[in-house]
Protein backbone atom coordinates (compact mmCIF):
# COMPACT_ATOMS: atom_id res chain seq x y z
CA UNK A 1 0.00 0.00 0.00
CA UNK A 2 2.87 2.34 0.55
CA UNK A 3 3.76 2.09 -3.06
CA UNK A 4 0.58 2.85 -4.10
CA UNK A 5 0.51 6.60 -1.51
CA UNK A 6 4.17 7.19 -3.27
CA UNK A 7 2.31 7.40 -6.57
CA UNK A 8 -0.51 8.94 -6.03
CA UNK A 9 2.29 11.97 -4.24
CA UNK A 10 3.87 12.16 -7.49
CA UNK A 11 0.77 12.38 -9.60
CA UNK A 12 -0.35 15.31 -7.74
CA UNK A 13 3.06 17.53 -7.40
CA UNK A 14 2.78 16.81 -11.90
CA UNK A 15 -0.60 17.71 -11.84
CA UNK A 16 0.65 20.67 -9.89
CA UNK A 17 3.22 21.20 -12.17
CA UNK A 18 1.03 20.78 -15.61
CA UNK A 19 -1.35 23.52 -14.59
CA UNK A 20 1.98 25.64 -14.44
CA UNK A 21 3.07 25.06 -17.29
CA UNK A 22 -0.38 25.37 -18.67
CA UNK A 23 -0.68 29.08 -17.30
CA UNK A 24 2.74 29.92 -18.55
CA UNK A 25 2.53 28.51 -22.22
CA UNK A 26 -0.86 30.89 -22.52
CA UNK A 27 0.84 34.03 -20.93
CA UNK A 28 3.69 33.17 -23.27
CA UNK A 29 1.01 33.13 -26.28
CA UNK A 30 -0.62 36.50 -25.47
CA UNK A 31 3.13 37.79 -25.48
CA UNK A 32 4.08 36.22 -28.49
CA UNK A 33 1.40 37.07 -30.29
CA UNK A 34 2.43 40.98 -29.41
CA UNK A 35 5.70 40.80 -30.10
CA UNK A 36 5.67 38.68 -33.53
CA UNK A 37 3.07 41.35 -34.68
CA UNK A 38 5.52 44.03 -34.05
CA UNK A 39 8.52 42.53 -35.72
CA UNK A 40 6.69 41.62 -38.46
CA UNK A 41 5.11 45.21 -39.00
CA UNK A 42 8.53 46.53 -38.60
CA UNK A 43 10.60 44.15 -40.74
CA UNK A 44 10.09 45.28 -44.09
CA UNK A 45 10.88 48.31 -42.97
CA UNK A 46 14.12 47.08 -41.83
CA UNK A 47 14.94 44.91 -44.84
CA UNK A 48 14.11 47.89 -47.11
CA UNK A 49 16.06 51.00 -45.20
CA UNK A 50 19.03 48.20 -44.88
CA UNK A 51 18.85 47.76 -48.59
CA UNK A 52 19.30 51.12 -49.13
CA UNK A 53 22.19 51.83 -46.85
CA UNK A 54 24.17 48.95 -48.41
CA UNK A 55 23.68 50.34 -51.94
CA UNK A 56 24.93 53.98 -50.68
CA UNK A 57 27.77 52.30 -49.01
CA UNK A 58 28.30 50.94 -52.36
CA UNK A 59 28.76 53.77 -54.13
CA UNK A 60 31.56 56.35 -54.43
CA UNK A 61 30.86 59.59 -52.44
CA UNK A 62 32.66 62.32 -52.22
CA UNK A 63 32.05 62.82 -49.26
CA UNK A 64 33.16 60.75 -46.66
CA UNK A 65 30.74 60.34 -43.80
CA UNK A 66 32.63 58.63 -40.57
CA UNK A 67 29.74 55.86 -40.68
CA UNK A 68 31.19 55.16 -44.24
CA UNK A 69 34.58 54.96 -43.13
CA UNK A 70 36.72 51.85 -44.95
CA UNK A 71 38.55 49.40 -42.69
CA UNK A 72 41.76 48.16 -43.50
CA UNK A 73 42.51 46.01 -40.85
CA UNK A 74 40.23 45.06 -37.80
CA UNK A 75 41.80 45.23 -34.68
CA UNK A 76 39.29 45.60 -32.43
CA UNK A 77 35.70 44.23 -32.48
CA UNK A 78 32.42 45.19 -30.53
CA UNK A 79 29.80 42.09 -30.11
CA UNK A 80 25.82 43.09 -28.96
CA UNK A 81 24.64 39.57 -27.78
CA UNK A 82 20.76 39.79 -27.40
CA UNK A 83 19.00 37.47 -25.25
CA UNK A 84 16.18 36.98 -22.52
CA UNK A 85 16.55 38.14 -19.04
CA UNK A 86 14.88 34.88 -18.00
CA UNK A 87 15.07 31.30 -18.76
CA UNK A 88 12.57 27.96 -19.26
CA UNK A 89 12.49 29.18 -23.09
CA UNK A 90 13.83 25.20 -24.20
CA UNK A 91 17.05 25.79 -26.17
CA UNK A 92 16.96 29.49 -26.49
CA UNK A 93 19.53 31.21 -24.83
CA UNK A 94 22.22 28.50 -24.78
CA UNK A 95 21.95 28.15 -28.78
CA UNK A 96 22.70 31.72 -28.65
CA UNK A 97 25.03 31.51 -26.33
CA UNK A 98 26.81 28.48 -28.37
CA UNK A 99 26.59 30.61 -31.59
CA UNK A 100 28.34 33.72 -29.50
CA UNK A 101 31.16 31.78 -28.55
CA UNK A 102 31.87 30.21 -31.90
CA UNK A 103 31.69 33.82 -33.26
CA UNK A 104 34.20 34.83 -30.57
CA UNK A 105 36.40 31.78 -30.88
CA UNK A 106 37.29 32.81 -34.97
CA UNK A 107 37.83 36.20 -33.84
CA UNK A 108 40.18 34.92 -31.38
CA UNK A 109 42.09 32.21 -34.17
CA UNK A 110 42.10 35.81 -35.87
CA UNK A 111 44.32 37.17 -33.02
CA UNK A 112 41.30 39.86 -33.03
CA UNK A 113 40.61 41.65 -29.95
CA UNK A 114 37.02 41.99 -28.87
CA UNK A 115 34.53 43.43 -26.26
CA UNK A 116 30.91 42.14 -25.47
CA UNK A 117 28.18 44.09 -24.50
CA UNK A 118 25.04 42.48 -23.88
CA UNK A 119 21.46 42.90 -23.18
CA UNK A 120 19.44 40.58 -21.11
CA UNK A 121 20.61 39.16 -18.33
CA UNK A 122 21.03 35.74 -19.91
CA UNK A 123 23.99 36.49 -22.33
CA UNK A 124 25.22 38.71 -19.59
CA UNK A 125 25.84 35.72 -17.60
CA UNK A 126 27.39 33.26 -20.68
CA UNK A 127 29.81 36.38 -21.46
CA UNK A 128 30.95 36.47 -17.48
CA UNK A 129 31.26 32.69 -17.32
CA UNK A 130 33.32 32.23 -20.49
CA UNK A 131 35.54 35.13 -19.09
CA UNK A 132 35.13 37.78 -22.50
CA UNK A 133 35.69 41.14 -21.94
CA UNK A 134 32.36 42.74 -21.17
CA UNK A 135 32.49 46.63 -21.42
CA UNK A 136 28.92 47.19 -20.74
CA UNK A 137 25.71 45.43 -19.80
CA UNK A 138 22.37 46.82 -20.66
CA UNK A 139 19.18 46.53 -18.60
CA UNK A 140 16.67 44.68 -20.75
CA UNK A 141 13.29 45.79 -20.03
CA UNK A 142 10.93 42.93 -20.17
CA UNK A 143 8.60 45.20 -22.65
CA UNK A 144 10.09 46.94 -24.90
CA UNK A 145 8.19 50.60 -25.30
CA UNK A 146 9.81 52.28 -28.30
CA UNK A 147 12.64 53.02 -30.06
CA UNK A 148 14.42 55.35 -27.00
CA UNK A 149 14.99 52.35 -24.77
CA UNK A 150 17.96 51.44 -27.21
CA UNK A 151 19.28 54.64 -28.01
CA UNK A 152 22.13 54.41 -25.50
CA UNK A 153 23.63 50.99 -27.33
CA UNK A 154 23.23 52.77 -30.61
CA UNK A 155 25.31 56.10 -28.92
CA UNK A 156 28.17 53.93 -27.25
CA UNK A 157 28.65 51.42 -30.54
CA UNK A 158 28.21 54.25 -33.02
CA UNK A 159 30.42 56.25 -31.09
CA UNK A 160 33.16 53.41 -30.71
CA UNK A 161 32.98 53.21 -34.69
CA UNK A 162 33.45 56.66 -35.49
CA UNK A 163 36.09 57.03 -32.85
CA UNK A 164 38.10 54.15 -34.17
CA UNK A 165 37.92 52.43 -31.10
CA UNK A 166 35.96 49.65 -33.37
CA UNK A 167 36.57 48.51 -36.42
CA UNK A 168 33.57 46.33 -36.61
CA UNK A 169 30.82 45.89 -35.00
CA UNK A 170 28.72 42.51 -34.77
CA UNK A 171 25.01 41.73 -33.72
CA UNK A 172 24.33 38.48 -32.12
CA UNK A 173 20.59 38.05 -31.55
CA UNK A 174 18.41 35.24 -32.41
CA UNK A 175 16.27 35.85 -35.85
CA UNK A 176 12.23 35.08 -35.52
CA UNK A 177 11.82 33.01 -38.69
CA UNK A 178 8.42 30.85 -37.43
CA UNK A 179 6.81 30.46 -34.18
CA UNK A 180 8.56 26.94 -34.20
CA UNK A 181 11.56 27.96 -35.45
CA UNK A 182 14.10 30.27 -33.98
CA UNK A 183 17.87 30.85 -35.19
CA UNK A 184 20.95 32.37 -33.35
CA UNK A 185 22.61 34.78 -36.37
CA UNK A 186 25.65 37.24 -36.80
CA UNK A 187 25.19 40.26 -38.03
CA UNK A 188 27.54 42.74 -39.31
CA UNK A 189 26.28 45.99 -38.34
CA UNK A 190 29.64 48.04 -39.01
CA UNK A 191 31.32 48.98 -41.38
CA UNK A 192 29.02 49.25 -43.76
CA UNK A 193 30.81 47.93 -46.58
CA UNK A 194 31.72 43.93 -46.01
CA UNK A 195 35.20 43.10 -47.28
CA UNK A 196 34.66 40.47 -50.02
CA UNK A 197 36.49 37.48 -48.26
CA UNK A 198 34.40 38.73 -44.95
CA UNK A 199 32.23 35.66 -44.39
CA UNK A 200 31.05 36.07 -40.51
CA UNK A 201 28.09 37.99 -40.19
CA UNK A 202 27.16 37.75 -43.75
CA UNK A 203 23.22 36.63 -43.47
CA UNK A 204 21.23 36.55 -46.40
CA UNK A 205 18.92 33.52 -47.47
CA UNK A 206 20.31 32.20 -50.69
CA UNK A 207 17.08 33.18 -52.55
CA UNK A 208 17.62 36.53 -51.20
CA UNK A 209 21.61 36.32 -52.51
CA UNK A 210 20.32 36.58 -56.05
CA UNK A 211 18.10 39.02 -55.66
CA UNK A 212 20.28 41.33 -54.36
CA UNK A 213 22.88 40.28 -56.79
CA UNK A 214 20.40 41.62 -59.79
CA UNK A 215 19.98 44.56 -57.63
CA UNK A 216 23.42 45.60 -57.30
CA UNK A 217 24.43 45.11 -60.64
CA UNK A 218 22.04 47.71 -61.70
CA UNK A 219 22.64 49.93 -58.53
CA UNK A 220 26.35 49.57 -59.49
CA UNK A 221 26.13 52.02 -62.09
CA UNK A 222 23.70 54.81 -60.05
CA UNK A 223 25.18 57.67 -58.28
CA UNK A 224 22.71 58.73 -56.32
CA UNK A 225 22.28 62.60 -56.03
CA UNK A 226 21.92 63.94 -52.22
CA UNK A 227 19.78 66.87 -51.32
CA UNK A 228 20.19 68.98 -49.83
CA UNK A 229 24.06 68.13 -49.63
CA UNK A 230 25.43 64.65 -48.94
CA UNK A 231 26.30 65.71 -45.50
CA UNK A 232 23.08 66.59 -44.69
CA UNK A 233 21.10 63.84 -45.93
CA UNK A 234 23.82 60.78 -44.43
CA UNK A 235 24.50 62.49 -41.21
CA UNK A 236 20.64 62.19 -40.73
CA UNK A 237 20.12 58.75 -42.15
CA UNK A 238 22.62 56.43 -41.47
CA UNK A 239 22.54 56.67 -37.55
CA UNK A 240 18.72 56.28 -37.58
CA UNK A 241 19.06 53.60 -39.94
CA UNK A 242 21.33 51.49 -37.87
CA UNK A 243 19.78 52.54 -34.79
CA UNK A 244 16.51 51.22 -36.78
CA UNK A 245 18.53 47.81 -37.52
CA UNK A 246 19.64 47.16 -33.78
CA UNK A 247 16.21 47.93 -32.69
CA UNK A 248 14.67 45.25 -34.94
CA UNK A 249 17.24 42.57 -33.76
CA UNK A 250 16.07 43.83 -30.77
CA UNK A 251 12.13 42.88 -31.59
CA UNK A 252 13.38 39.55 -33.26
CA UNK A 253 15.02 38.20 -30.41
CA UNK A 254 11.99 39.02 -28.42
CA UNK A 255 9.55 37.56 -30.87
CA UNK A 256 12.08 34.10 -31.00
CA UNK A 257 11.93 34.47 -26.97
CA UNK A 258 8.08 34.24 -26.48
CA UNK A 259 7.54 31.71 -29.51
CA UNK A 260 10.57 29.58 -28.18
CA UNK A 261 9.24 30.02 -24.28
CA UNK A 262 5.40 28.80 -25.36
CA UNK A 263 7.17 25.86 -27.51
CA UNK A 264 8.84 24.83 -24.73
CA UNK A 265 6.07 25.34 -21.88
CA UNK A 266 3.68 23.12 -24.63
CA UNK A 267 5.73 20.54 -24.52
CA UNK A 268 6.37 20.00 -20.70
CA UNK A 269 2.60 20.44 -20.46
CA UNK A 270 2.31 17.14 -22.63
CA UNK A 271 5.04 15.52 -21.31
CA UNK A 272 3.47 16.20 -17.85
CA UNK A 273 0.43 14.58 -19.07
CA UNK A 274 2.09 11.60 -20.31
CA UNK A 275 3.39 10.73 -17.21
CA UNK A 276 0.31 11.12 -15.58
CA UNK A 277 -1.14 8.89 -17.55
CA UNK A 278 1.60 6.45 -17.12
CA UNK A 279 1.92 7.10 -13.12
CA UNK A 280 -1.72 6.57 -12.76
CA UNK A 281 -1.37 3.26 -14.48
CA UNK A 282 0.85 1.98 -12.80
CA UNK A 283 -0.90 3.12 -9.24
CA UNK A 284 -3.74 1.36 -10.84
CA UNK A 285 -2.08 -1.72 -11.17
CA UNK A 286 -0.18 -1.03 -7.55
CA UNK A 287 -3.87 -1.36 -6.33
CA UNK A 288 -5.39 -3.90 -8.02
CA UNK A 289 -1.81 -6.14 -6.78
CA UNK A 290 -2.52 -4.65 -3.04
CA UNK A 291 -6.27 -5.77 -3.59
CA UNK A 292 -5.47 -9.72 -5.04
CA UNK A 293 -2.88 -10.16 -2.72
CA UNK A 294 -5.02 -8.99 0.15
CA UNK A 295 -8.00 -11.68 -1.17
CA UNK A 296 -4.86 -14.21 -1.59
CA UNK A 297 -4.09 -13.87 2.06
CA UNK A 298 -7.67 -13.77 3.45
CA UNK A 299 -8.31 -17.19 1.24
CA UNK A 300 -5.23 -18.35 2.62
CA UNK A 301 -6.38 -17.66 5.98
CA UNK A 302 -9.75 -19.23 5.76
CA UNK A 303 -7.83 -22.32 4.20
CA UNK A 304 -6.08 -22.86 7.05
CA UNK A 305 -9.04 -23.21 9.54
CA UNK B 1 2.80 54.65 -70.71
CA UNK B 2 5.67 53.96 -68.90
CA UNK B 3 5.19 53.50 -64.59
CA UNK B 4 7.17 53.72 -61.73
CA UNK B 5 7.01 51.86 -58.61
CA UNK B 6 6.07 53.31 -55.75
CA UNK B 7 6.56 52.42 -52.18
CA UNK B 8 5.63 54.46 -48.94
CA UNK B 9 6.69 52.16 -45.77
CA UNK B 10 6.01 53.59 -42.37
CA UNK B 11 7.10 51.73 -38.95
CA UNK B 12 4.05 50.71 -38.56
CA UNK B 13 3.23 49.63 -42.11
CA UNK B 14 3.71 49.32 -45.61
CA UNK B 15 1.20 51.94 -46.41
CA UNK B 16 1.36 51.99 -50.24
CA UNK B 17 2.68 49.59 -52.90
CA UNK B 18 2.07 49.83 -56.57
CA UNK B 19 3.02 51.00 -59.81
CA UNK B 20 1.98 55.06 -60.20
CA UNK B 21 2.36 57.50 -63.34
CA UNK B 22 3.94 60.29 -61.19
CA UNK B 23 4.33 61.34 -57.64
CA UNK B 24 4.93 65.23 -56.13
CA UNK B 25 6.50 65.10 -52.44
CA UNK B 26 8.10 67.61 -50.16
CA UNK B 27 11.56 67.26 -49.34
CA UNK B 28 14.05 69.43 -47.08
CA UNK B 29 14.51 71.25 -50.40
CA UNK B 30 11.53 72.13 -51.81
CA UNK B 31 8.64 69.76 -53.51
CA UNK B 32 9.49 67.77 -56.43
CA UNK B 33 8.07 65.67 -59.14
CA UNK B 34 9.14 62.35 -59.65
CA UNK B 35 8.77 60.57 -63.48
CA UNK B 36 9.88 57.33 -64.47
CA UNK B 37 13.35 57.28 -65.12
CA UNK B 38 14.10 60.47 -62.32
CA UNK B 39 17.77 60.70 -61.51
CA UNK B 40 18.67 58.49 -58.50
CA UNK B 41 18.08 60.83 -55.72
CA UNK B 42 18.33 60.50 -51.76
CA UNK B 43 16.51 63.01 -49.80
CA UNK B 44 15.22 64.01 -46.16
CA UNK B 45 11.87 64.49 -46.94
CA UNK B 46 9.62 67.69 -44.51
CA UNK B 47 6.54 67.00 -42.90
CA UNK B 48 3.63 67.44 -45.50
CA UNK B 49 1.71 66.42 -48.52
CA UNK B 50 2.21 63.91 -51.39
CA UNK B 51 0.10 63.80 -54.12
CA UNK B 52 0.72 60.97 -56.73
CA UNK B 53 -0.77 60.25 -60.56
CA UNK B 54 -2.07 56.62 -60.79
CA UNK B 55 -4.27 56.60 -64.27
CA UNK B 56 -6.63 59.41 -64.31
CA UNK B 57 -6.84 59.87 -60.85
CA UNK B 58 -4.54 61.97 -58.19
CA UNK B 59 -4.05 60.90 -54.69
CA UNK B 60 -3.09 62.82 -51.80
CA UNK B 61 -1.54 61.42 -48.39
CA UNK B 62 0.37 62.92 -45.09
CA UNK B 63 3.96 62.17 -44.75
CA UNK B 64 5.70 63.19 -41.77
CA UNK B 65 9.27 62.81 -42.50
CA UNK B 66 11.82 60.56 -43.15
CA UNK B 67 13.69 59.93 -46.06
CA UNK B 68 13.10 59.33 -49.84
CA UNK B 69 14.93 57.01 -52.29
CA UNK B 70 14.72 57.49 -55.88
CA UNK B 71 16.10 55.26 -59.00
CA UNK B 72 15.07 55.18 -62.48
CA UNK B 73 12.17 52.64 -61.79
CA UNK B 74 11.31 52.74 -57.99
CA UNK B 75 10.93 55.50 -55.61
CA UNK B 76 10.71 54.34 -51.56
CA UNK B 77 9.69 56.79 -49.35
CA UNK B 78 10.69 55.74 -45.77
CA UNK B 79 8.50 57.86 -43.98
CA UNK B 80 8.22 58.46 -39.70
CA UNK B 81 4.54 57.92 -40.19
CA UNK B 82 2.29 58.51 -42.87
CA UNK B 83 -1.51 58.33 -43.75
CA UNK B 84 -4.35 58.35 -46.26
CA UNK B 85 -5.93 61.31 -46.21
CA UNK B 86 -9.04 60.03 -45.73
CA UNK B 87 -7.92 58.69 -42.36
CA UNK B 88 -6.86 61.49 -40.91
CA UNK B 89 -9.44 62.54 -38.18
CA UNK B 90 -9.23 66.15 -38.14
CA UNK B 91 -9.98 66.73 -34.55
CA UNK B 92 -7.61 64.51 -33.00
CA UNK B 93 -4.78 66.01 -35.27
CA UNK B 94 -6.12 69.59 -33.63
CA UNK B 95 -6.44 67.78 -30.27
CA UNK B 96 -3.16 66.56 -30.69
CA UNK B 97 -1.51 69.80 -31.75
CA UNK B 98 -2.80 71.88 -29.08
CA UNK B 99 -1.40 69.13 -26.69
CA UNK B 100 1.82 69.83 -27.64
CA UNK B 101 1.67 73.42 -27.75
CA UNK B 102 0.55 73.41 -24.71
CA UNK B 103 2.90 71.41 -23.36
CA UNK B 104 5.77 73.20 -25.04
CA UNK B 105 4.28 76.52 -22.89
CA UNK B 106 3.96 74.95 -19.85
CA UNK B 107 7.21 72.97 -19.38
CA UNK B 108 10.36 75.01 -19.40
CA UNK B 109 11.86 71.72 -20.93
CA UNK B 110 15.80 71.37 -22.15
CA UNK B 111 16.67 71.58 -25.55
CA UNK B 112 16.27 67.84 -26.63
CA UNK B 113 12.51 67.66 -24.93
CA UNK B 114 11.47 70.99 -27.50
CA UNK B 115 12.79 69.95 -30.43
CA UNK B 116 10.50 66.68 -29.92
CA UNK B 117 8.14 69.17 -29.24
CA UNK B 118 8.83 71.78 -32.00
CA UNK B 119 8.86 68.47 -34.61
CA UNK B 120 5.41 67.30 -33.40
CA UNK B 121 4.04 70.51 -33.93
CA UNK B 122 5.05 71.13 -37.29
CA UNK B 123 3.86 67.36 -38.11
CA UNK B 124 0.62 68.10 -36.66
CA UNK B 125 0.30 70.74 -38.81
CA UNK B 126 1.13 69.68 -41.77
CA UNK B 127 -1.53 66.48 -41.06
CA UNK B 128 -4.46 69.36 -40.63
CA UNK B 129 -3.49 71.01 -43.91
CA UNK B 130 -3.33 68.43 -46.12
CA UNK B 131 -6.63 67.53 -44.15
CA UNK B 132 -8.16 70.80 -44.24
CA UNK B 133 -7.46 70.94 -48.11
CA UNK B 134 -8.93 68.10 -49.10
CA UNK B 135 -11.73 68.13 -46.92
CA UNK B 136 -14.45 70.47 -49.23
CA UNK B 137 -13.46 68.71 -52.30
CA UNK B 138 -15.02 65.61 -53.21
CA UNK B 139 -12.74 63.00 -54.07
CA UNK B 140 -13.59 60.07 -56.51
CA UNK B 141 -13.88 56.70 -55.54
CA UNK B 142 -10.98 54.22 -54.72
Amino acid sequence: MSQSREIKRRIKSINNTKKITKAMEMVSAAKMRRSVDKVLISREYSNIAWEIVQSIASTDIKYKHPLLRQVKEVKNVAVLAISSNRGLCGGFNSNLGKKLLSACQELDQQKINFECLSFGKKVAHTIRKNNFDIVADFDKPDLLQNITTISPITHLLLNGFIEKKYQKVLLVYTDFVSSLKQEPTVKQLLPLKPAPDDQLGQVQKVGEKDKEKNKQSTKDILEYKFEPSPQAVLDEILPRILEIQIYQAVLESDASEHSARMIAMKNAFSAATDMIDSLTLAYNQARQAAITQEIAEIVAGAAAI
Amino acid sequence: MSQISFKIITPERTLFSEMVDQITLQTTEGEITVLPGHIPIISTMSPGELRFVQGNEEIPMVVLGGFVEITKTSVIVLADAAEKVEEILEERAIEAKKQAEELRQSKIADREDFAALSAKIEKELARLKVAQKYKKRKRPRL
